[in-house]
């Protein structure tokens, strides 16, 4: 892969940081090395506390990093990166359409203009009609079309998300994957997902990075053959399961060494 | 951006910044709000003493610190001092302590039955909303201007500020963990002592910050409305005589008590705030 | 074979009767009304067969009574307008200057740090105690009523807005944040509604502490308010008025208490959890 076509670009990216009670050196990531290409869609996957959510936020400029350094391909115009938080990201005081567009307006864009370039995502994410709405008038489901309007509104080529589907319910979740996927394709971002979901990197995504548990490190980069579009059926498919249980293995192989050898 | 792939260009994230930090610089990181705080204080006292040297302040109203040390000195070994620090002391504890004893059982009876809460509730809200310095002339009528009289006003803020936040506990008590208990058949006194009381007792602990920061003011308005004995007593007399320096000290001493029942109360508040499921920031009440 | 009987319940033939159903529905305030009446009555009867002295406490019908007189000679009136001046210029003042100076406080860490010890000990000082120092500097008149009633609410106010500011919810402003929103929106657009519904606390606490303020500054030095009406009812030992005073503080507390709760539940919403 050529660097011309690389989205993102992670070499050594490592994150130590002192916990407060017990003032010892914890490492939430060992040494990342990480290539993506433009419109790929990537999941990292991992147990709770691996430290995916972790590079998430370095890559988003949240965090700094303790070593390593990351490239992202710009545009030479506004940011390369948007997020989608974890659940109910909202603000509770702004309308569906303010949420919307809060991203246009703190890059300087005028209110109503970034009002205007809100409104096609709105219904985009299939939430016309509900624009002046506020946030605790809406479901979960809905709440996370928001908030995933909101990081499209931006336009940037890359799309990062954080857990988005964390909090809601089994059904809803399927059914916002799906919708995922159809957005995904409307608008062809550069996707890093976050999640603890087997079935849901394997669904979403072109490549599975595997992550151990903390200190965190990529134990696979797993490339999904399976052809889009992807409807939800494909979950029952034979080389999906295969896919899961790959990981599944994988991930469970490393837990058990992990918990016996010696901390 | 289609046709720039020769040249595209890269954003890079850089890592966190390696500083050397010097023994005194973590020192500093780790213990930064009390350093900062610290100063913070070290610097009000300091800009007062030049305040005053300059004669920007009036020393004669507004003592210097030094002023307010050396008559702390020379208080601290006057007899009458320690006599009026006794009276107010306690006036506090034994004011506090039969508020105490008197609100919780009452606020856990009243809270546990639904009509009597019900009933109770706007005669207590009213009665709460009485500023307690208001009541002083009319606890005035009932027992005169001793000491008898402050204790009376310090029991009633108490009361009234712990009666109503444990009933408010009893009432909001997780009807789930009260459906456990009716699922193993629980007594009616089981039921209270497992399950009510523990669950009450954070409410009582906010109740009894609230009452801790409120009848300090009933102490000092009491003592400068009676006139008798007590350090606000100190207070007045010292201003009568433009004696700033034991004025401000008097001051010092309630700002004193006020300081450690605040900071008692707010760890006990906190340490039987562990274990509520959420806790709604209820903001300081004080003085 | 043991068989657990369940008792069989007969179905009542008819519903509740109509009154019972409106009590049902509005059970607080039905026994709200209820036990306010009940105790205004065992108050009365007990005063008037003599189970108490009523110089102690009174009795609602002569409380009444002096109320009538009170309001219609006019007297009471001009001492409510005068502790209502000294509340609303102090408090307002406070809050005019309290609350910015507040959120610029809470905003920036490092000063919040400076000055949190400093605010600590103020905050934790009964200002009763410096009533006497107030009134020898400026007097028995409005000024110094005014000068303790801002004493008080402005530290309050101070406090609990730095208190709102700090408990914005972290996840907002990291939001924020990664839009590359500006320090000046991220005031704007979080910082400030994330406050608000703690302001309205904050300002229903200091509602009582201003009120408190005004009573105590009227009690020590004044010749007019409700404070002094009270303090010098009880010197002449006219207990009716002094409850009459008493009762309409506790009046208005309650009111102001109630107001501005209403609007602190219309913005309950912005409220963030704290866990």
């Amino acid at each position: 892969m050529t660097t011309s076509e690389l989205a993102l670009s992670a070499r050594g990216v490592r994150m130590e940081y002192r916990d407060r009670s017990s003032q010892a050196r914890l490492v939430a990531i060992e040494g990342m090395d990480l290539d993506i290409a433009d419109g790929e869609f990537v999941s990292i996957l991992g147990p709770s506390g691996c430290g995916k959510s972790t590079f998430l936020k370095i890559v988003n400029g949240l965090l700094k990093a303790t070593a390593g350094e990351i490239k992202l391909r710009g545009t030479g115009k506004g940011r390369e990166d948007a997020m989608v938080f974890q659940d109910a990201a909202l603000f509770p005081w702004y309308s569906v359409i303010d949420n919307v567009a809060y991203g246009l307006v703190c890059a300087g864009v005028k209110n109503d203009e970034a009002r205007r370039r809100a409104a096609p995502l709105v219904e985009l994410v299939g939430l016309q009609g509900f624009e002046t709405k506020y946030p605790y008038q809406l479901s979960g489901g809905m709440q996370q079309r928001a908030n995933l309007a909101r990081a499209l509104a931006v336009d940037t080529p890359i799309l990062l998300m954080d857990e988005p589907f964390a909090s809601l319910d089994a059904q809803t979740r399927e059914v916002m994957q799906a919708e995922l996927l159809r957005i995904w394709n409307a608008a062809r971002k550069t996707v890093v997902f976050v999640t603890h979901q087997i079935d849901e990197a394997v669904y979403l995504s072109d490549r599975v990075i595997v992550m151990s548990a903390r200190p965190g490190r990529i134990l696979a980069d797993i490339k999904i053959d399976i052809p889009r579009p992807r409807p939800l059926e494909v979950k029952r498919e034979p080389a999906f399961v295969a896919y899961e249980a790959q990981i599944w293995k994988l991930l469970s192989q490393h837990a058990v060494t992990a918990a016996t050898q010696v901390a | 951006m289609q046709s720039a792939d020769a040249v595209a260009t890269y954003r890079v994230i850089r890592p966190r910044a390696r500083r050397r930090r010097s023994a005194l610089g973590r020192w500093y990181r780790r213990n930064e709000r009390a350093a900062l705080g610290l100063s913070g204080l070290v610097t009000f006292f300091v800009l007062w003493q030049v305040l005053s040297n300059l004669g920007l302040i009036n020393d004669l109203f507004f003592s210097s610190p030094a002023g307010v040390f050396a008559a702390a000195v020379a208080e601290v070994q006057k007899s009458r001092f320690w006599n009026d620090v006794r009276y107010s002391l306690t006036e506090v504890t034994v004011g506090f302590i039969a508020s105490l004893v008197l609100a919780v059982p009452l606020g856990l009876l009243i809270g546990w039955y639904r009509r009597l809460s019900f009933s109770f509730d706007p005669w207590l809200n009213f009665l709460n909303a009485i500023p307690r310095p208001a009541l002083i002339p009319l606890v005035v009528l009932w027992v005169g201007l001793g000491i008898e009289m402050k204790i009376v006003i310090v029991f009633l803020g108490g009361f009234f500020s712990i009666i109503l936040p444990t009933v408010e506990g009893v009432r909001t008590v997780d009807q789930q963990l009260l459906d456990v208990g009716h699922s193993f058949r629980a007594s009616q006194r089981r039921l209270f002592t497992s399950i009510v009381i523990p669950a009450t007792i954070p409410f009582i602990a906010t109740g009894v910050r609230l009452a801790l920061g409120r009848l300090l003011i009933g102490v000092v308005v009491a003592e400068l409305y009676a006139q008798t004995e007590g350090i606000g007593v100190m207070i007045d007399r010292a201003a009568d005589v433009l004696d700033s320096g034991r004025m401000l000290f008097g001051v010092l001493i309630f700002t004193l008590m006020g300081v450690l029942t605040t900071e008692l109360a707010g760890r006990i508040e906190h340490r039987f705030q562990r274990w509520r499921p959420s806790a709604n920031v209820d903001l300081e009440e004080g003085p | 074979m043991a068989t657990v009987s369940i008792g069989s319940t007969p179905l009542r033939p008819a519903g509740p009767g109509p009154l019972r159903k409106l009590i049902n529905s509005n059970e607080r305030l039905f026994y709200g009304i209820l036990g306010f009446v009940v105790v205004a009555l065992i108050w009365e009867a007990a005063g008037d067969f003599g189970l108490y002295r009523r110089s102690l406490l009174s009795v609602p019908s002569l409380v009444f009574t002096a109320a009538v007189q009170d309001f219609g000679s006019g007297k009471i009136l001009d001492d409510l307008w005068s502790s209502g001046i000294e509340f609303f210029l102090g408090f307002f003042a406070a809050a005019a200057v309290g609350i910015p100076l507040g959120l610029a406080i809470g905003m920036f860490r490092r000063v919040e740090y400076f000055v949190s010890y400093l605010l600590f000990g103020i905050y934790s000082t009964p200002k009763a105690a410096i009533a006497p120092l107030i009134i020898l500097v400026a007097g028995i008149g409005l000024e110094s009523k005014v000068i303790l009633v801002f004493l008080l609410t402005f530290f309050s106010l101070i406090v609990s807005t730095v208190a709102g500011v700090k408990s914005a919810a972290e996840r907002h402003r990291d939001i924020a944040r990664s839009f590359g929103a500006s320090r000046w929106l991220q005031f704007r657009s979080v910082i400030l509604p994330s406050t608000f519904p703690f302001l309205l606390t904050g300002l229903r606490i200091a509602t009582g502490r201003a009120l408190v303020g005004v009573i105590v500054a009227e009690e020590l030095a004044a010749n007019a308010g409700i404070g002094h009406y009270i303090e010098e009812n009880g010197a002449f030992l006219q207990t009716s008025r002094v409850m009459l005073g008493i009762v309409l503080l506790g009046l208005f507390g309650v009111l102001l208490g109630e107001g501005v709760r209403r609007i602190e539940k219309r913005y309950e919403v912005w409220r963030q959890e704290i866990h």
